[in-house]
């Protein structure tokens, strides 16, 4: 049994913010009389993440995922509940437990801006205390992988977006911490980068015996990174396990889609009985087919009608996010569940 | 010696921030002086020019005109610093990476101010050679000096911890600028940094001394004058203060970092 990490049990955390009318009249307003408005951005939350783990933590904007990674860090205060990392109480802050955890926030750069990203790793290294020889070798690890050797003598501030990110990631595991937590990583990277950036933390991982929890949108990441996933929505824990699982929470059925050479009709029984979704040129149709039927009904598709091309869909962790993003009463459903592991849902297709 | 080096390379950095922008290097050496020819200076010159005038409470022309200048050098000196960036780097959420790091906030933005008294050292003993080259700034003894600079960077100390614990109030107030624009004009005023605290009446110089105002800049003008004679007494309530407001600081820190939030991540 692997050691356990992370632990939170009822995990809470509440924010008070004020309404504020727009304009002049509003400012006014609002300087004698406050609406304040009490919002509990994580509720109840229980988690248990084990050593050597990669957790993919998602949900839609707004949703507690940044507000949980901030307690776990203990860049913010719980107002409730427990939670132990690594067995410390991140909210004390203990020098020990911070020389043990990352944090890397795409949106935000933890780099000192005027200055070369060295200049900010040697300065890292005195706060992390690391040896002389075991700092060179990291640097000359990461930046090879990373291929940035060239340009950490450069100003951050004259950096590109995806150096510069390359840089943080370099920054934050310079003292390789036990848990790495990683904030929308690749947020605004071109393709080639994010790859670049995925690939790195996967072979990090690999090399490393860490920890990694990591948010994002971009379900390439998760899909290529995470072996567990943890979804929430508003505050609540809404599923939690693999991402085999997730992937068929909405129904084993498979996406296929069918390019055929010319203009079919649409109005015979094999289209009909799974869900087909044409192109206006009749030329194309999207087909959900049970998987224990995928290879016969393909096969027989093939063999009747005129096909160009077929492929079964690469992200289906992508349509279950957008669904479950269109339609939040599924996610209620699921909650109804209690969370883990819940079974197939059936669901309308969008 | 860990600890040594942690503090060394932080303020090292900080060095390299403060002069990365050479332009805003060089104005910080120029514009005190500058406001001192075109105010001061004039000011008084014209005053004096009065021939019924020829002391003011003790001061001729050449007095006040040290006064003022050793008020700019005390300013650099010993107010230089400003913690105008911490209260927006708690409202803007940019504080998170100095929560995570094993090396405190407090002990980055110390480190930083260290640079910073470096740094103004350097600025400050250009401007002494430039006013006493030019015949406007008489140096009384080589000691004095030394006597001066010593206290101001120790009223620098204090001048520290009043601008942190303003920078913390960041935590409850959105904005902070107005309660620090305050803090100057008073401080302005009461430390004697516009005029002479023997300009004032008696009696409110006397309730003065029980505040931390006049040791900001009226003791240290007056140190560097050689008319100090009681520097024990100013070290001591300089020190008192600083105290005072560590603990104040501390206090309020650990209040306050229960509201942060961490905006903008």
């Amino acid at each position: 049994m692997k050691k356990t990490v992370i632990y939170s049990q009822k995990l809470e955390k509440k924010f008070t913010s004020y309404k504020k009318k727009p304009g002049l009249l509003g400012s006014l307003k609002s300087l004698f009389v406050r609406d304040y408005i009490t919002k509990k951005a994580v509720k109840d939350f229980d988690l248990d993440i084990k050593k050597g783990e990669i957790i993919g933590l998602l949900g839609p904007n707004g949703a507690g995922k940044t507000t949980l990674m901030k307690m776990f860090t203990g860049i913010v205060v719980p107002s409730q509940g427990t939670l132990k990392v690594l067995g410390y109480t991140p909210s004390e802050r203990n020098k020990l437990f911070r020389k043990k955890i990352a944090l890397v926030m795409g949106q935000k750069s933890q780099l000192w801006w005027d200055i070369p990203a060295m200049d900010s790793f040697l300065l890292l290294q005195r706060f992390y205390e690391i040896e002389e020889t075991q700092f060179e070798k990291r640097i000359k690890t990461m930046s090879t992988l990373l291929d940035v050797e060239d340009l950490l003598h450069i100003h951050v501030r004259k950096l590109s977006l995806g150096e510069r990110m390359k840089m943080e990631l370099m920054a934050s595991l310079i003292h390789s911490p036990e848990i790495i937590f990683l904030d929308e990583p690749t947020i605004g990277l071109d393709l080639i980068s994010q790859e670049n950036i995925r690939n790195f933390i996967k072979e990090y991982h690999q090399k490393n015996e860490c920890t990694i929890i990591v948010t994002s949108h971009y379900m390439a990441d998760v899909q290529a990174l995470c072996e567990r996933l943890v979804l929430i929505f508003d505050g609540d824990k809404t599923f939690d396990g693999p991402l085999s699982d997730f992937e068929t929470i909405l129904g084993k059925e498979k996406n296929v889609t069918f390019n055929f050479s010319s203009p079919q009709n649409t109005n015979l029984e094999v289209w009909k009985s799974y869900e087909a979704k044409w192109d206006p040129h009749h030329v194309q149709v999207d087909l959900r087919i049970p998987e224990e039927k995928l290879r016969s009904v393909a096969l027989d598709i093939l063999k009747e009608f005129p096909v160009t091309e077929f492929n079964t869909e690469k992200m289906p962790i992508e349509r279950v996010m957008k669904t479950l993003m269109k339609n939040p009463q599924i996610v209620k459903q699921l909650n109804g569940k209690n969370g883990a592991n819940v079974g197939t849902i059936s669901t309308e297709r969008e | 010696m860990v600890h040594v080096l942690k503090w060394w390379q932080t303020i090292k950095i900080s060095w390299s921030n403060h002069t990365a922008y050479r332009m805003n290097f060089f104005l910080q050496i120029i514009g005190p002086a500058l406001v001192f020819f075109f105010v001061k200076y004039n000011l008084w010159s014209s005053i004096y020019s009065d021939k019924s005038v020829e002391v003011i409470k003790g001061y001729t022309l050449s007095q006040m005109i040290d006064y003022h200048v050793w008020a700019m050098i005390v300013g650099l000196l010993a107010k230089g610093h400003s913690a105008m960036n911490l209260s927006e780097d708690i409202r803007l959420g940019r504080i998170s990476s100095f929560l995570i790091y094993p090396f405190n906030f407090w002990e980055f933005h110390t480190a930083s101010f260290l640079s910073f008294q470096i740094l103004q050292t350097f600025i400050v003993s250009i401007s002494i050679c430039l006013f006493w080259s030019i015949g406007i700034l008489s140096i009384p003894s080589m000691s004095i000096l030394m006597t001066g600079f010593l206290y101001c960077l120790f009223v620098s100390c204090f001048w520290y911890t009043l601008q942190y614990l303003t920078g913390l109030i960041g935590f409850w107030l959105e904005e902070t600028w107005i309660l620090r624009v305050i803090l100057e004009i008073l401080t302005a005023f009461l430390s004697g940094a516009i005029i002479p605290l023997e300009l004032y009446p008696k009696w409110f110089v006397s309730f003065l001394e029980w505040t931390p105002f006049p040791y900001l800049t009226y003791f240290p003008i007056k140190t560097f004058m050689g008319q100090n004679s009681e520097l024990f007494t100013s070290y001591s309530v300089v020190t008192i203060w600083i105290i005072i407001f560590c603990f104040i600081n501390h206090f309020i820190w650990k209040r306050g970092i229960r509201l942060y939030t961490g905006a903008g991540m």
